[in-house]
């Protein structure tokens, strides 16, 4: 946490080591984010690129009020939910995010080497986006549901209700599955 | 049925583990850096100081801000608000009234301080205020009249 406010501090001075710095420390886990909230790797590393892009060109002004894992993981998520609804418009439907996180032969599988990985994207894949991205960002980037709230535009009771439904949801699948 | 514990704690453990190409770092490095420099050169190109905030920013004027108000707030009270000492001074040399002009301090003072002349001014000055008086009035009937 204070690294990061000294590493937010020198960046804000045109720290070049500094921006290197705080991408190195943070692009596995958001690139991590974006796949797996998108399930496809190409559009998720643009993800991360204009992220990083458009943060660096706050050079002087950003402002840091919470932390700087939390924002980074904020931008993605959103630069990623516009990335969705780009391409739900332009493809068939929400069943494509679908197939593309089921298809075992994806480009995501190369990136993901931990089989019980591979088992958790599979299962995320089936939830709707708005419960995997909330589940995601609770769990995996520890934000916590006020944050998320924030971060989304949307009420904390929507959150706690998205990220209920979407564990209920990802309980009845696993059970589905253990009982085949 | 897994509790909801569990089923947090196993998408907890699954959190996937993915690194970045050498190719994705160049192009986001290369290309966030030169966003920077594309900030700071509009910044700077934009950046005219204007004289207010100069005077805003520079030390020296502040301080020199600072002293004058000290400054002006100290003549401010030297004037306004005299010292006890002063207050008292001012009393004793401006008398009110004939009567206080008249007292045997008054006089007292008065001699001590200018003699004879003084007492006889400050006498004048009473008798002005009081109005005309009977000219074969003595000195020690005026004082009579005056102390009670």
């Amino acid at each position: 946490m204070v690294e990061d406010k000294i590493l937010v501090w020198k960046f804000n001075r045109g720290s070049k080591d500094a921006l290197r710095r705080i991408y190195e420390k943070y692009k596995d886990d958001l690139l991590g984010l974006a796949i797996t909230l998108l399930r496809d790797r190409s559009l998720a590393e643009d993800v991360v690129h204009d992220v990083f892009v458009s943060f660096a060109g706050t050079v002087g002004t950003f402002h840091l009020s919470g932390t700087l894992k939390g924002y980074l993981s904020t931008c993605v998520a959103n630069c990623a939910r516009d990335r969705n609804r780009l391409r739900l418009g332009r493809d068939a439907g929400p069943d494509v995010v679908e197939a593309a996180g089921l298809n075992s032969d994806g480009p995501i599988e190369h990136a993901i080497g931990h089989e019980e990985s591979d088992e958790l994207q599979d299962l995320l894949a089936r939830l709707p986006y708005e419960q995997r991205e909330v589940i995601v960002l609770h769990l995996h980037h520890e934000m916590r549901f006020r944050e998320i709230a924030k971060a989304l535009g949307i009420s904390i009771n929507t959150v706690q209700s998205r990220y209920r439904y979407g564990l209920d949801k990802l309980r009845s699948i696993l059970n589905s599955v253990v009982t085949k | 049925m897994r509790p909801k514990e569990n089923i947090e704690e196993f998408v907890k453990v699954r959190k996937p583990y993915v690194t970045t190409s050498r190719e994705m770092d160049k192009r986001t490095l290369d290309n966030s850096f030169a966003a920077m420099e594309q900030t700071i050169r509009a910044k700077s190109a934009d950046h005219k100081p204007s004289a207010p905030r100069i005077i805003i920013l520079s030390r020296m004027i502040k301080l020199a801000a600072v002293a004058l108000i000290i400054v002006a707030i100290s003549f401010f009270i030297a004037h306004q608000g005299p010292s006890e000492q002063g207050r008292t001074t001012r009393v004793l040399e401006v008398a009110e009234s004939p009567f206080e002009i008249m007292t045997m301090k008054s006089l007292t003072i008065a001699y001590r301080r200018g003699g004879i002349e003084a007492i006889e001014n400050q006498c004048e000055k009473a008798l002005k205020i009081l109005g005309p008086q009977p000219a074969s009035i003595s000195m020690a009937d005026l004082f009579n009249g005056s102390n009670g």
